[in-house]
């Protein structure tokens, strides 16, 4: 059965050409630290966004592999702690090392590459929730080494002091300047993925994700694809936790943890798989909402409303609000559960997976059928 | 003991529905909370006479079986049923979401403390077995885990219901067609299998005297480990994986160096066999089939004698002969694979050597689940399910 790919044009807003949309996120991404700068909003929000720029890498990165290529990851944080291992142990006093910049930087990539390639090759050849399993351990193996193997990660303590980086003779010091450098390589995986979502190996990824079989039989050497997939996602994670540990400057195996994992998993559903606007949204709503959701209730509404305009709310209603965090998880599983359920496309779908998910939607056909209009009038071109 | 009454749940429901329940490890631990929060609302203490302190006990793991069977039943209806049908990675993500609301759930209602067992109502005698000393407590787990299984075989084996479960998860929409009703059926084994999670959970904080929050992801990984070891969807199979398991993971960490240096030795010896022996051979007997045989045999024996040098050379040389060519490459494969192996190998001893300790408890039941996932998916007693066309 041919199969008509229209993901690049196929709007997210019917009457707004999607790269201008695209092109309005970037300027506002670029102009948020100004608000900062400028004493607009607190500099807590300086630290929240960046941190939401490693996840929006991240999320980018799984992305790949979970709405591509439809392997279910769960040890995806493997791959970031890794590269942040790699830049902490040899750009720090714990040796003595100091790797410039871009060297540690490929090495980080690299190094994670590697471990995806070494796990890839048993493991990809296993079914989709099987290599889920897998993955897990995986991710949960690495973390027990780093915890464990003391005599080169210093275990829970961590490792502390890693050296501020230098890019192109230019000191990054300032948590601003850390903030534009991550949004550079975030600009940049974002290129990455999209070219490679409409090139060859990106529509075998889409093939194998839809009928593996079926794929298999028309020419694409599946375990080959899938590899590639998971190498290059492998390296974008590298490169996050590569700046990750750069921006912390120290790191410890807490921030590796399996839920971590799963979060980046929730961000992808939540946006939609395997759509990079959608991975981007969910990696920024999931990993900002509690900072956002505090801030609002502790000092913007009350300036708004005034003071008090809570006192008459019920008690757990206030705890709720002004506690977010602690209920954030909470919220996390219940929408994810929701969202697969009412709307498994995601905030912003990606029109061939929305396609997947609603078969029988009526409105779908009609699409497909426009779509197959428009290819008779030449609009479109056909691809099999 | 315990995994394999978790280990049970996940197998039952994946060999009904073909799916990892994500969220059991989250159900057992709710099983064991309620079993323990019951016991100090009732406010058992060492006064409380004897046969009061059983009955509580008893009440403690009925309220806890009948809450947490709801609970299963709730779980299937809710976050699995209306996806019955779709593909197989949106339940797992529905699952997913569905053990991280509980795991918050319990830190929400219960608080992020451990729950802490009143002591009373654990047994502390020891009794000696064949000159070690056992807990009385390890041997009412044990008895009470295989009355358990003796009870779900008869169910599955013997029962209307049972029938009906074994013959949904062969295939689902014949059983329909049969007149098995087969929503319920699945609900049904929802139902039991939380039910044994509540009392594995219950039983686990009586073991240990207490109970956290997220005791129950590594229970349910650990559960699941075990289910997949001993061939997932398999009912017997679950026991004796967690069986395997449980003595992995307690005489695995107490290895010595020597035992340790065997491995090392072991494993030298079978990459060395698999490169000097089977792989060539198995070569030659496919090109036997050809009847060509003879005329590669040696060139065959070398390249994979001397892999390193001669095989790296036929693999740039060779342009021609593709038997060769392939042949080289593979053996070039091998031995890097061998050495790479031997080393992670030599390493993991000399490290092990060096600071092993309970620290890597945990991690030796994920090595174990990661080996069995890529070398024999279906277990040491078979999978259970048939293939699907």
């Amino acid at each position: 059965m041919s199969r008509i790919r229209n993901t690049s044009n196929a709007p997210a807003l019917p009457w707004i050409p999607r790269w201008m949309l695209a092109l309005a996120a970037l300027l506002a991404a670029a102009a948020f630290p100004l608000l900062v700068e400028y004493g607009v909003i607190q500099t807590v929000w300086i630290r929240v966004g960046t941190r939401a720029l490693v996840y929006v890498l991240l999320a980018v990165g799984l992305n790949l592999i979970m709405g591509e290529t439809g392997m279910l990851n769960l040890g995806y944080i493997a791959f970031f702690a890794i590269g942040a291992y790699t830049t902490a142990l040899f750009s720090s006093p714990r040796f003595g090392f100091e790797v410039p910049f871009w060297p540690l930087l490929v090495m980080s990539a690299g190094l994670a590459m590697l471990a995806g390639y070494l796990v890839g090759l048993p493991s990809l050849r296993l079914r989709g929730d099987y290599l889920a399993i897998v993955t897990l351990a995986f991710g949960e193996v690495t973390r027990y080494t780093f915890n464990n193997w003391e005599s080169v990660t210093n275990g829970p303590g961590g490792i502390p002091g890693i050296y501020r980086p230098t890019v192109f003779g230019y000191l990054v010091e300032r948590p601003i300047e850390f903030y534009y450098l991550i949004l550079v390589f975030v600009v940049l995986a974002v290129l990455l993925v999209a070219n490679l979502k409409n090139s060859r190996v990106g529509r075998a990824w889409n093939a194998l994700r839809e009928d593996e079989i079926a794929a298999e039989a028309a020419g694409i050497h599946g375990m080959r694809a899938k590899m590639v997939a998971l190498v290059i996602s492998a390296a974008i994670a590298g490169v996050a936790g590569s700046l990750f540990a750069y921006y912390q400057q120290f790191i410890n195996p807490t921030y590796f943890v399996f839920m971590q994992s799963v979060i980046i998993v929730c961000m992808i559903v939540l946006g939609g798989l395997g759509s990079i606007p959608g991975a981007v949204l969910g990696a920024v709503v999931l990993d900002s909402l509690p900072e956002f959701t505090r801030q609002s209730f502790s000092s913007w509404l009350p300036a708004i409303f005034g003071r008090d305009f809570m006192a008459g709310w019920p008690d757990f209603l206030r705890t709720f609000f002004l506690d977010f965090d602690q209920y954030r998880m909470l919220i996390v599983g219940l929408v994810i559960v929701v969202m697969v359920i009412f709307r498994p496309e995601g905030l912003i779908p990606d029109a061939l997976w929305r396609r997947e998910v609603h078969q029988e939607d009526p409105r779908e056909q009609e699409h497909t059928l426009q779509t197959l209009f428009d290819i008779e009038e030449g609009k479109q071109d056909l691809e099999v | 003991m315990i995994y394999a009454l978790i280990a049970l749940g996940y197998t039952m429901v994946y060999g009904v529905l073909e799916f990892i329940n994500f969220a059991h490890g989250e159900v057992f631990t709710i099983g064991g909370f309620i079993g323990a929060t019951f016991l100090i609302w009732v406010g058992v203490d060492d006064g409380t006479p004897l046969y009061a302190k059983v009955l509580y006990l008893a009440a403690g793991f009925a309220i806890s079986v009948v809450l947490t069977a709801g609970l299963g039943w709730l779980l299937e209806r809710v976050a699995y049923r209306p996806l019955r049908g779709a593909s197989r990675i949106i339940p797992l993500l529905s699952a997913i979401g569905a053990s991280i609301f509980l795991q918050n759930m319990v830190i929400v209602i219960f608080g992020s403390q451990p729950v802490i067992m009143p002591t009373a109502v654990i047994p502390s005698g020891f009794v000696s077995l064949m000159g070690v000393r056992v807990r009385v407590l390890a041997i009412g787990i044990i008895v009470l885990s295989i009355m358990l299984m003796v009870g779900l075989t008869y169910l599955l084996k013997a029962t209307r219901i049972g029938k009906a479960m074994r013959a949904t998860s062969q295939d689902r929409e014949a059983a329909e067609m049969m007149g098995i009703e087969t929503n319920r059926t699945i609900s049904f084994t929802f139902v039991v299998g939380s039910a044994l999670a509540a009392v594995g959970g219950v039983l686990v904080a009586m073991y240990y005297g207490s109970l956290k929050f997220d005791t129950g992801f590594l229970y349910g990984l650990k559960a699941f480990t075990a289910a997949v070891l001993g061939g997932i969807g398999n009912i017997p199979g679950a026991v004796t994986g967690a069986l395997v398991l449980g003595l992995v993971e307690n005489y695995g960490v107490g290895l010595t160096l020597g035992w340790l240096a065997g491995l090392v030795a072991v494993g030298l010896a079978v990459g060395l066999y698999i490169q000097l022996w089977r792989a060539p051979n198995k070569r030659i007997a496919i090109l036997a089939a050809d009847g060509r045989a003879e005329e590669y045999r040696e060139r065959i024996l070398r390249l994979y004698r001397l892999a390193p040098y001669h095989a790296v050379k036929t693999v740039l040389t060779e342009r021609r002969d593709a038997v060769l060519r392939l042949t080289a490459r593979h053996a070039v494969r091998l031995t890097l694979g061998n050495v790479f192996l031997s080393g992670m190998l030599v390493a993991f001893v000399l490290n092990a050597g060096y600071q092993f300790s309970s620290k890597w408890q945990h991690a030796i039941s994920f090595i174990v689940l990661m080996l069995v996932l890529m070398f024999r998916p279906s277990g040491i007693l078979g999978e259970h399910i048939q293939e699907k066309v």
